[in-house]
């Protein structure tokens, strides 16, 4: 099943429009970005039930965009008529243009070219088996009942298990003088956490689940809660890890946590525009082993991140970052690649119609090997298997690590002694743990469940993963 | 607005509601280097309804609710159709039953400030003013820059008689200063005032360019080992952060801590500095709308009262006091000085510095540190602290100096031993 139209957006368009070529009589350049859009979170736990909508993720909204021969500014409003176009051009030409007319000493507005503005039409929806709306809120919630009450049955020792999942269903419409883009979009992610005390700690264990689709979802959740479960009462017995370098392999999410934090935002262009990114002086170069191929876009997989444009009217890529090794390309945002002269990537993403579009990751992975995971484990004979990421923290300028795991399973003469260390931090130089991989699964897996932030703000859906790879990492 | 929606939930026979409409309005500016790359302002008006539903099962009394997000794009009808899937899906909310916050009609509130009187963008104008006032060094620089300048209004109301409003001013933005002398390095810093305090911002960027300069002067990481570590800055606030989660009700009721009012929150006498915290009240009510005000939390390491929502205080049988959105703590009775008077590690700047509520673990990647090993000195850079603060507080000192931060006001910097670092 394709995602609907929005009704509202359809009814607006009109208005929209004369919005636009009223800005476009006052400026070489206008465009106007368009959302409407539901999200829902759900939660169950021991104490505490909720539903509710997603104030970030909800809400119907404008953004403006204008160019006066020399930069860029934006408008974002939620409240429009055919009465209040004079308002909104008013504002943005009486309240917001002048903005720049009182600089500090020596600060000047940049100078940017005006957006090409090729020609295109489109309108194209994702699709889903399971519309989570007609699904309801009803059997939502029975569902996440029953998985949160398994996981506080799985043994006495579990504290509590919240089950929980969420959904957005947008569509967005973009207008400029010759673009007119809509695209309608539904994904759902969810999780499960469990808690077990050990005196005055309280251990627990997450795993997350996604898909670009609906309500279908809940099944996986469910057929999961006895894994989750039993990982945290693993955790009781854990202690920390004695620092050292270790030979390590790397589950998928592990795999993504390293490639969307420590490199994935060092290949964001806005940073190359700031030079704030040690990446820009490796393109060409080699920055990974040369088993290494590392993708981007919202083309590049169908998970939570894919879209057919971005929100500023550019479509979708799949981008190739790394090539064997090499460093080939960053991915950018439309004012970041004029700045820099290159092509927009389709990676120019907002938090949603209030805030400003930045150069953004989408579903961002390494593509699989030839290797079979048991034959990587084996081949260690002293290391670890790094499970459940928990935070990464990204560094474009110096490529330093920062990511946090969850669970160091200790691998002894190529076997998992069942010891298990926790909490886990990886640090170190980004191209030093990426060329020392040595080895990378045949399988490839994405997983969305959660944001990710442009340093402490700006939360835009991501998927990220990969296969597991083999790799000699710092641990703390 | 408002009038729609209370006609809605009148029409959908909804007895027990909340309201809260907010109004916001910014001027935002964002620069790179000595360049104003974009200007953006808003204005945008959206209302949270949630929706109440009393119920029983099994001989228990629920009350659940379900919130729902408006606009003024919406129709009565559409309005009413979302209350009422929203009044549908609140009956299968089983929470344990709690009466809603019970207040009255008020003045709105000014919050005072000294923005006040001064359109967004001569605020933003302003600080932009400040901001770069320091920027006059050719190797140390900034390299980019955002501000926000905000005025939002909130207005509360519920069916049982809260009815309050306040309008506040806020300015807040990050800026990331470069550093070529040397290696090529940087450091991010966030700010928020409530007040002009443009040459607190000055200060701060100030502050950052001298430690920016040392970051561009160290080269290896500490050995791997234990550290009497410092931290220092908005690490501290971060430090402090699990005793104000774990005193919280929705901790304590799901029993996910086990504090309890007059418990040592430090683990027991014979401690060295004893934990003193106030939760800091940084508007005049919380979206419940219960008012608020300065609390004692924790006093000479013992447990002065539970914080929260009016649900879970309800629970617990404690009055509601709101969701905070600051906490202060005293100065200590060392000088930074002293504190520093033998072997330490002080970190000034990590990549993301966590504490972790539950477990009570703390640490993060080390972006600059400085290591005295009794004789000198040394900038480092990289490895990791991995510490517990269940070991730690056995052992906290509080300098005498203090720090304002963005919702924290406390000592400048917090020492502890035995801290475990992983490094070279």
């Amino acid at each position: 099943m394709k995602v609907k139209q929005s009704e509202y957006l359809k009814e607006i368009k009109p208005v929209l429009v004369k919005l636009r070529d009223r800005l476009l009589a006052e400026f070489p350049y206008a465009s106007l970005l368009a959302q409407d859009s539901t999200a829902k979170n759900y939660s169950v736990s021991k104490t505490s039930t909720s539903v509710q909508m997603d104030g970030r993720l909800t809400g119907r909204g404008f953004v403006a965009k204008v160019y006066d021969g020399t930069s860029y500014a934006e408008y974002s409003f939620n409240e429009l008529s055919e009465e209040k176009i004079e308002e909104i051009v008013t504002a943005v030409k009486g309240g917001l243009m002048p903005m720049s007319g009182h600089l500090p000493e020596g600060v000047k507005k940049s100078s940017y070219a005006m957006i090409a503005d090729e020609p295109l039409v489109f309108a194209d929806s994702t699709e889903y088996e399971l519309d989570p709306e007609e699904y309801g809120d009803e059997k939502i919630i029975e569902q996440l009942t029953k998985f949160s009450g398994a996981g506080r049955a799985y043994n006495e020792k579990i504290l509590d298990c919240r089950a929980f999942c969420s959904y957005q269903k947008y569509s967005k419409l973009f207008l400029s003088r010759n673009r007119d883009m809509e695209q309608n979009v539904l994904w759902m992610c969810g999780g499960l956490t469990t808690m077990a005390t050990r005196g005055e700690e309280v251990k627990d264990s997450y795993k997350g689940f996604s898909v670009l689709g609906g309500a279908e979802l809940l099944k996986e959740i469910g057929e999961n809660v006895s894994k989750v479960a039993q990982t945290t009462l693993d955790l009781l017995s854990s202690e920390p890890i004695p620092p050292g370098e270790y030979e390590c392999i790397c589950e998928p999410g592990v795999t993504g946590m390293i490639v969307h934090e420590a490199f994935g935002h060092g290949v964001e262009m806005d940073m190359f525009v700031k030079n704030r990114a040690l990446a820009k002086q490796y393109v060409g170069k080699p920055v990974a082993s040369d088993l290494v191929n590392m993708h981007d876009g919202a083309g590049a997989a169908k998970e939570v991140a894919s879209y057919f444009f971005d929100d500023e009217g550019v479509p979708a890529h799949d981008t190739l970052i790394i090539d064997h090794g090499i460093l080939k390309a960053g991915i950018s945002d439309a004012q970041s690649a004029m700045h820099l002269g290159t092509e927009p990537t389709g990676n120019g993403r907002r938090e949603n119609y209030e805030r400003k579009a930045y150069t953004r990751m989408t579903n961002t992975y390494f593509e699989a090997g030839n290797d079979k995971v048991e034959d990587m484990i084996a081949s260690i004979s002293y290391g670890f298997l790094l499970q459940n990421a928990s935070s990464g923290m990204e560094d474009p300028k110096n490529w330093g690590i920062q990511c946090m795991v969850d669970i160091a399973r200790e691998i002894k003469d190529g076997k998992l002694t069942g010891k298990i260390y926790s909490p886990i931090v990886l640090t170190g130089y980004v191209p030093d743990l990426l060329k020392s991989i040595s080895m990378i699964s045949d399988t490839c897996e994405l997983g969305g469940s959660g944001f990710c932030g442009k340093g402490y703000k700006e939360w835009v859906k991501v998927s990220d993963g990969g296969p597991y790879i083999k790799a000699r990492i710092r641990l703390g | 607005m408002t009038e729609r929606i209370l006609s809605a939930l009148e029409k959908c026979g909804i007895a027990d509601y909340q309201i809260v409409l907010t109004q916001e309005e910014s001027a935002e500016l964002f620069f790179i280097k000595k360049e104003l790359d974009m200007q953006r302002c808003k204005k945008v008006r959206t209302a949270n309804v949630s929706v109440y539903r009393v119920f029983e099962e099994g001989g228990k009394r629920f009350r659940g609710v379900s919130s729902v997000r408006v606009q003024d794009s919406q129709t009565v009808p559409e309005m009413e159709k979302l209350f009422a899937d929203a009044f549908y899906a609140a009956g299968f909310v089983k929470n344990a039953y709690y009466d809603l916050y019970a207040g009255a009609k008020e003045e709105m509130v000014e919050v005072e400030s000294t923005l006040s009187g001064k359109t967004l963008a001569q605020v933003a104008q302003g600080f932009a003013q400040a901001l770069f006032a320091e920027d006059v060094q050719e190797e140390v620089f900034l390299n980019s820059a955002e501000i926000f300048a905000r005025c939002y209004t909130i207005h509360i109301m519920n069916s049982r008689g809260v009815d309050v409003s306040y309008r506040k001013n806020r300015v807040q933005g990050e800026f990331v200063v470069q550093c070529v002398d040397g290696q090529d390095v940087e450091t991010y810093q966030d700010f928020a005032y409530n007040d002009w305090n443009a040459d607190a911002l000055r200060e701060k960027v100030r502050n950052t360019m001298e430690l920016t300069r040392a970051r561009a002067k160290a080269t290896t990481a500490p050995a791997a080992g234990e550290y009497r570590l410092i931290l220092s800055g908005g690490y501290v606030d971060e430090f402090f952060s699990y005793y104000v989660r774990r005193a919280a009700s929705s901790m304590i009721y799901p029993k996910y801590s086990s504090f309890s009012v007059g418990c040592d929150v430090q683990g027991g006498e014979g401690r060295k500095d004893r934990v003193n915290l106030t939760m800091k009240a940084t508007v005049p009510f919380s979206d419940e709308g219960i008012p608020m005000k300065d609390h004692e939390l924790v006093k000479d390491g013992k447990l002065q009262m539970i914080h929260g929502g009016n649900r879970f205080a309800q629970y617990l049988g404690i009055e509601p006091t709101g969701v905070f959105g600051g906490y202060k703590a005293p100065a200590g009775e060392v000088s930074l000085g002293e504190m520093k008077s033998q072997p330490y590690l002080e970190v000034v700047n990590f990549s993301d510095f966590q504490m972790d509520p539950f477990t009570g673990h703390f640490g993060g990647e080390i972006r600059l540190a400085f290591l005295y090993d009794g004789e000198k000195v040394v900038p480092v850079t990289g490895g990791s602290v991995n510490g517990n603060i269940f070991e730690a507080q056995k052992n906290l000192v509080f300098s005498k100096e203090l720090q304002v931060e963005k919702n924290f006001e406390g000592p400048k910097a917090v020492a502890m031993d035995g801290v475990s670092v992983a490094g070279i």
